[in-house]
């Protein structure tokens, strides 16, 4: 074990004098001072809960600033301040022959930092905890005993046939030419859904994506999962699981999770895995496509979208273009022209313009009347199949089985 | 009157203790948590405690060089208990942040930075005589307040009639002449009392409380508090840590977890989630509406104070209650364990010490109590 401190000590600069602590007049000198002393402590001798103490007190004190006024307008510098506690805390865990449960929680503490800090030192909270993964995975014991949910190509027979209607469907193609889908459904903003386009992708052929590779792969890694069975009900939250925890909860319901006799829902969605998972990211590809927009490629968001049969994300609209990727189950989908945003009863508050009230699958006819008269398409995507959803178009999703979408979102 | 401190004291602020020679996990802790109170030195006659998250401003009001500063004192000087290299003669009231002291002369304001080496205030402003015979209640100033941050004066309209302000972690909260309540800023957490979570940008009277004259009130990091007319507490905001004394589901779920070790993380956690949901408690992790926190039964609240996560109440027969965080000993019960429920400082009792008022700094807390036996004579 001490073989693993000379490895994240190898990670570090050498000495005191190398380590930098550079922070704006954002960042008080007392809280300098506090940094000061857990760089003093990271190369110096003290003791174990010392160090542990110095970097809580800097976590402590930075997650406050993270708390106060929006997240939107947190100094960055704060968010540095938090990955310098979470570097000096992962060290401290991991310096004197730390036990498995330890080296979990070091995983742990890093992803805090890389899901609520700034990235520091040439992002080396990732660093660490690569290396602190492949620890835990030499240490893991094989498990045989999962249900394996794999990624298969598209069948010919879809099992949901009757689900939707043949003149309602969305139009499907097979791999178009740029031009094509740029001048029949990028500059006309019409959905469609592109097939064979990500037939080439690791996770869909050489590393199926399922729950097994995903536990031995990201398992002990901390995500944020939404709890409920839609945002805008009123025992929606949020709450952080390493990923065995959400499949053993929420996809394998291994445990009884029931409140009132109704099962609750857990969804791992919105979130950019890809960033925080980095071998994840080499089982995608960015849609060509993509490349039709104005933006940069590094100002593409993509995100995770994986959860059970029945996870749900009310009709709402979004500011840039999308590319839904289905790898894992299916998902039946709904769309609606931004034409017809008056039909569709979006809340009121700010907070939530940009999502109807309205409940698709069983609308309020009195309260909404004029619902009924909205027309829309609708599909079922399949493993293999891509949606593209138009900039500002309105969109309802719900999981027909355990699922893993990538969606993409660019300009 | 003797003043006692407890919480965090990673920059002597609350004290000085003796390093031991050999080092030892419990005796770091100790020296950054005191989590009993601890009697503050060379506090003799009347005086004012403030403090901020890495020190405490000690004011003196009978002496000459009556602003002391204790904690981290980068610029000020070595000395672990310092006077400030300012003139403080006749300062009768201050503010301390983590970067501003903040000092109430009969005749002026002045608010220095506090990380310069600056011979002049960052801001000032002058009193007009009129206003001199009245006392400076910080951080309220003659046609408006004071914060820490840029910009430095804010007004405030004349006819809401301001008596006193405490400005909360994001939030303010105004008690006027009437007894009623005020409250603006931030909303996210609760702590404007109105009901919802969005932001206000002006005063807006906390509804729920209107025909009950209140007293006094205080504010912490994201929670407000208020004492009405007859003694009661009202509180509202977040709840993440129990500082609102109302139960909170963080609170449950950690003395859980504490409570089955062998567990791997695992199980900890889904089993901590299984063992709640049996008990169907309700829960409270944002209160929006004032609620009314029965401290102790039939005992008036005298004088209240919020640390960024914690809160503390003294009552009329002279008992300190606190509740809330208690990781650094803030709540004074000799543990580091948060409190959803208040609960009293036995310390006081114990050494039949009166306590007369309370000030929380962000992490910390500062009482003032007097031997028994002076008060019956």
């Amino acid at each position: 074990m001490a073989f693993l401190w000379s490895k994240i000590s190898a990670t570090l600069p050498p000495n005191e004098e190398q380590f930098p602590l550079q922070f704006s007049e954002k960042v008080a000198l007392s809280v300098v001072e506090m940094l000061k002393r857990a760089r003093l402590q990271l190369y110096g001798e003290t003791t174990r809960a010392s160090r542990i103490l110095n970097a809580q007190i800097i976590l402590d004190y930075s997650w406050e600033r993270l708390n106060t006024g929006t997240w939107r307008h947190v100094d960055k510098e704060w968010r540095r301040v938090y990955s310098y506690g979470c570097l000096f805390k992962a060290a401290a865990l991991c310096r004197e022959n730390p036990s498995e449960e330890e080296i979990r929680q070091a995983i742990r503490t890093c992803d805090m930092g890389l899901l609520m800090g700034a990235a520091i030192m040439g992002n080396i909270l990732q660093v660490i905890v690569c290396i602190l993964q492949s620890e835990i995975r030499k240490l893991a014991e094989e498990e045989d005993n999962h249900e394996n949910i794999e990624a298969k190509k598209r069948k010919i027979a879809s099992p949901h046939v009757g689900l939707i209607k043949e003149e309602l469907a969305v139009p499907r193609i097979k791999c178009p030419s740029l031009e094509s889908f740029n001048a029949n459904h990028l500059l006309p903003l019409k959905p469609v859904i592109l097939e064979g386009i990500i037939d080439h992708w690791p996770a869909l052929n050489k590393h199926p994506w399922s729950v097994e590779y995903l536990r031995s792969v990201a398992g002990c890694r901390t995500v944020p999962v939404e709890v409920g069975s839609r945002y805008t009900d009123e025992d929606w939250s949020q709450t952080l699981l390493t990923v065995n925890e959400f499949i053993d909860k929420y996809i394998l319901n291994k445990v009884q999770v029931s409140e009132n006799g109704y099962k609750a829902v857990g969804y791992l969605a919105q979130h950019q895995l890809f960033d925080q998972i980095p071998e994840l990211r080499e089982d995608i590809r960015i849609p060509d496509y993509c490349c039709l927009g104005e933006g940069d490629e590094d100002d593409i968001t993509v995100n995770a979208w994986f959860g059970p049969k029945g996870t749900v994300s009310p009709l709402h609209q979004d500011p840039q273009q999308n590319f839904l990727a289905q790898v894992v189950g299916s998902k039946y989908i709904r769309l609606y022209s931004p034409e017809d945003t008056e039909k569709l009863y979006p809340h009121e508050s700010q907070l939530l313009h940009n999502t109807s009230q309205v409940e698709v699958e069983n609308p309020d006819a009195e309260r909404f009347p004029e619902f009924v008269k909205a027309p829309y398409l609708e599909c079922v995507l399949q493993p293999g199949d891509v949606l593209f959803i138009p900039v500002k178009h309105w969109h309802y999703v719900r999981s027909l089985e355990v699922s893993f979408s990538v969606s993409f979102w660019w300009s | 009157m003797r003043w006692f401190g407890f919480g965090f004291n990673a920059f002597a602020q609350v004290c000085v203790q003796e390093k031991s020679d050999k080092e030892d996990s419990s005796s770091s802790a100790g020296e950054v948590k005191v989590n009993v109170p601890i009697e503050l030195k060379n506090h003799v006659g009347r005086s004012k405690i403030r403090a901020s998250w890495s020190r405490r401003a000690s004011l003196f009001l009978d002496e000459e060089m009556s602003v002391r500063l204790a904690g981290f004192c980068a610029f000020i000087s070595n000395e672990s208990f310092s006077p400030v290299m300012v003139d403080t003669r006749g300062c009768r009231d201050a503010i301390i942040s983590e970067t501003h002291l903040t000092l109430a002369f009969p005749d002026r304001i002045e608010c220095w930075d506090l990380q310069s080496k600056e011979k002049v205030p960052s801001w000032s402003m002058e009193i007009l005589t009129q206003s001199q015979n009245s006392d400076v209640n910080l951080p309220l100033v003659p046609g408006g307040y004071i914060s820490s941050k840029t910009p430095i004066f804010h007004s405030l309209s004349s006819h809401l009639q301001a008596k006193s302000l405490a400005l909360g972690g994001e939030h303010a909260i105004l008690l006027t002449a009437a007894g009623a309540v005020y409250t603006w800023g931030q909303g996210s957490h609760g702590e404007l009392g109105h009901g919802g979570l969005i932001p206000e940008e002006e005063p807006r009277t906390v509804e729920a409380l209107w025909g009950m004259s209140m007293r006094s009130v205080a504010a912490g990091g994201w929670h407000s508090v208020c004492i009405g007319d007859g003694g009661d507490l009202y509180v509202w905001g977040w709840n993440e840590s129990g500082q609102l004394g109302l139960p909170s589901r963080g609170l449950r779920k950690a003395s859980q977890q504490k409570n089955e070790p062998q567990a791997g993380e695992l199980c900890g956690s889904v089993s901590a989630c299984l063992g709640e949901e049996r008990h169907e408690e309700v829960y409270i992790s944002i209160q929006a509406f004032p609620a009314l926190v029965d401290v102790s039964p039939s005992c008036e609240i005298r004088t209240v104070s919020c640390g960024s996560r914690h809160t503390a109440a003294v009552t009329t027969t002279g008992c300190l209650y606190t509740w809330g965080w208690g990781e650094y000993g803030q709540l004074g019960h000799q543990t580091t364990t948060s409190l959803d429920e208040p609960k009293c400082v036995e310390f006081f009792r114990n050494e039949s010490l009166h306590v007369v008022d309370v000030v929380c700094g962000p992490w910390n807390t500062f009482t003032a109590a007097v031997k028994k036996e002076v008060l019956a004579t």
